[in-house]
């Protein structure tokens, strides 16, 4: 897609950008919504240590998005992809914390046995609907092909998922960081993660369309990675997680027009980039201020 | 708050970890936990903070059985350092003020913040906090539920006099305010100094319950073998 845009247009990107921005106000606003939503979602899964759950979510509301794709195909009504999805990932919060129950010393184990699931349903999907043409978008995400009824979806729901977040807010800190104080205090703990894989499954299923389900995890957790490494509280840490998530994102959309180079792949790169530069300030700063205390231990 | 427990007896599936023990605190009263590891006393504590669950008619908190309290009011629970998730950053403020019930940061929050003196470090990311220091953050948030009945496991693990001295302190003023205590401790002595009883957890799922005095511990209530 966004190798057509540049290649039609053969002009820079600014250009582009102030002679057709309705080609690019969608992306850019979807873009910005996701560089906010992401490392606060992010943040939580990472104190909770779910990382792997982002990826088993993304996978199976793949399967929901060729669902949809496959019912379109079978009857004669177009069913969003997006709304599948976020059914598909729902049900595969449901799927998996029934199996945790079976599962109750290993319950890491119910996310590769949910992920391989997913994965199989989209194959069967695919091949049922006969149609792969999109398969790229969706795997490795295309912000350009976000449409109006696409970012008003997103917008509702990303308002949600902050209405969600500002009402839970201490609980959920509370649960994150100290699940016994958590249950002693009276939150009903097992709800409330409930809610929250809900809200990570929801925020899954809308952006896969832009960043891809093989990226969209990483999203949510590289900048998050690198901000950890510099942040001195909760809220400095989310802060600095979304303007690294900010910066990758319109780097990444600026870059992919420039070079027609997928979107997604760039702002993930750029994320990664931001972290190593990150890691390695930090080396910098830190071995600078031991090196007295090292010549005093000496 | 009165703890009552009666005849309370545990599993692990088979395996058993309390076998019928039964003792009573009044208010204000301290009890101290103390035994060799394994002996059970993380798990009472468990069962008392409903933790872990357990018959009805076990267990009363001010004469309710705790299987009918639906949610604790003026119960807290200061942990042992490792149950806390302590990789990623957080200030003590941000932990304080998400455990207090108010979102106002009142007269009562900020009375309590000053008397523990956590003001010098109360910005600061608790990776950078020292034993003693986290102790007392742990204790205000304790503080901050305006409890009844205080819970401490292990206090005294991992600190320094100083830390020591300041936890002396911070205990003889609880005990002042009438606020019930159970502390589990592996330090006998630690115990002894603010316990009115002592209960102590043996091998084999027996215990001992000896009222404490200033001139020696007498035992008063049942040996069991």
């Amino acid at each position: 897609m966004i190798a057509f845009i540049s290649s039609f247009l053969d002009i820079s990107f600014f250009e582009a950008l102030t002679k057709y921005p309705e080609l690019f106000l969608n992306a850019l606003i979807a873009g910005i919504i996701i560089g906010i939503v992401a490392p606060l979602i992010g943040s939580i899964i990472i104190v909770r240590r779910l990382s792997l759950i982002a990826d088993t979510l993304s996978h199976f509301s793949l399967a929901g998005v060729y669902f949809g794709v496959l019912l379109s195909n079978m009857f004669d009504f177009k069913i969003s992809p997006i709304f599948m999805a976020v059914v598909f990932s729902i049900l595969c919060t449901i799927i998996m914390e029934f199996l945790s129950g079976f599962f109750k010393n290993y319950k890491e184990l119910s996310m590769p046995i949910v992920m391989s699931f997913g994965t199989a349903l989209s194959g069967i999907f695919i091949a049922l609907s006969k149609s792969s043409t999109a398969l790229n978008g969706y795997l490795f995400g295309s912000i350009f092909t976000v449409s109006t009824t696409d970012l008003m979806i997103i917008l509702s729901l990303t308002a949600l998922i902050f209405i969600f977040i500002a009402i839970f807010y201490r609980k959920i800190i509370t649960l994150c960081f100290d699940e016994t104080q958590a249950k002693i205090s009276g939150i009903k703990t097992k709800v409330l993660q409930y809610f929250i894989t809900i809200v990570l499954a929801i925020f899954i299923s809308l952006f896969i369309k832009i960043v891809g389900v093989l990226l969209i995890s990483s999203l949510m957790i590289i900048p998050v990675s690198a901000s950890m490494l510099i942040g001195r509280s909760y809220k400095q840490t989310c802060i600095i997680s979304i303007i690294i998530s900010e910066l990758a994102i319109l780097l990444g959309i600026y870059l992919s027009y420039t070079f027609s180079l997928p979107t997604g792949s760039l702002i993930v790169l750029l994320s990664i980039a931001f972290m190593i530069v990150i890691m390695i300030i930090r080396y910098i700063v830190r071995g600078k201020k031991r090196k007295p205390e090292d010549i005093n231990n000496e | 708050m009165r703890v009552r427990i009666n005849n309370l007896s545990f599993a692990y599936g088979q395996k058993v970890v309390l076998s019928d023990i039964n003792f009573s605190l009044n208010s204000g009263e301290t009890l101290a936990i103390v035994g060799r590891n394994g002996t059970g006393k993380t798990t009472l504590v468990k069962c008392i903070l409903k933790l872990l669950k357990v018959p009805p008619k076990t267990i009363f908190l001010d004469d309710i059985d705790i299987n009918e309290i639906r949610k604790f009011h003026n119960i807290a629970y200061v942990p042992q350092r490792p149950e806390f998730n302590y990789e990623f950053p957080i200030t003590v403020k941000e932990i304080l003020s998400a455990s207090y019930p108010s979102r106002k940061h009142d007269f009562y929050y900020k009375s309590t913040i000053n008397s523990l003196q956590i003001n010098k470090f109360y910005n600061e990311n608790i990776n950078n906090l020292s034993g003693g220091q986290l102790q007392r953050v742990f204790i205000t948030r304790a503080l901050l539920a305006k409890p009844k009945l205080i819970i401490f496991d292990e206090p005294t693990v991992g600190m320094d006099v100083e830390s020591m001295n300041e936890l002396n302190l911070i205990l003889n003023k609880l005990k002042s305010q009438n606020i019930t205590m159970i502390i589990v401790t592996h330090d006998h002595n630690f115990g002894l100094r603010y316990a009115d009883y002592i209960l102590k957890l043996d091998d084999n799922f027996t215990y001992t319950l000896e009222t404490n005095t200033p001139n020696n511990i007498l035992e008063i209530k049942e040996d069991k073998q």
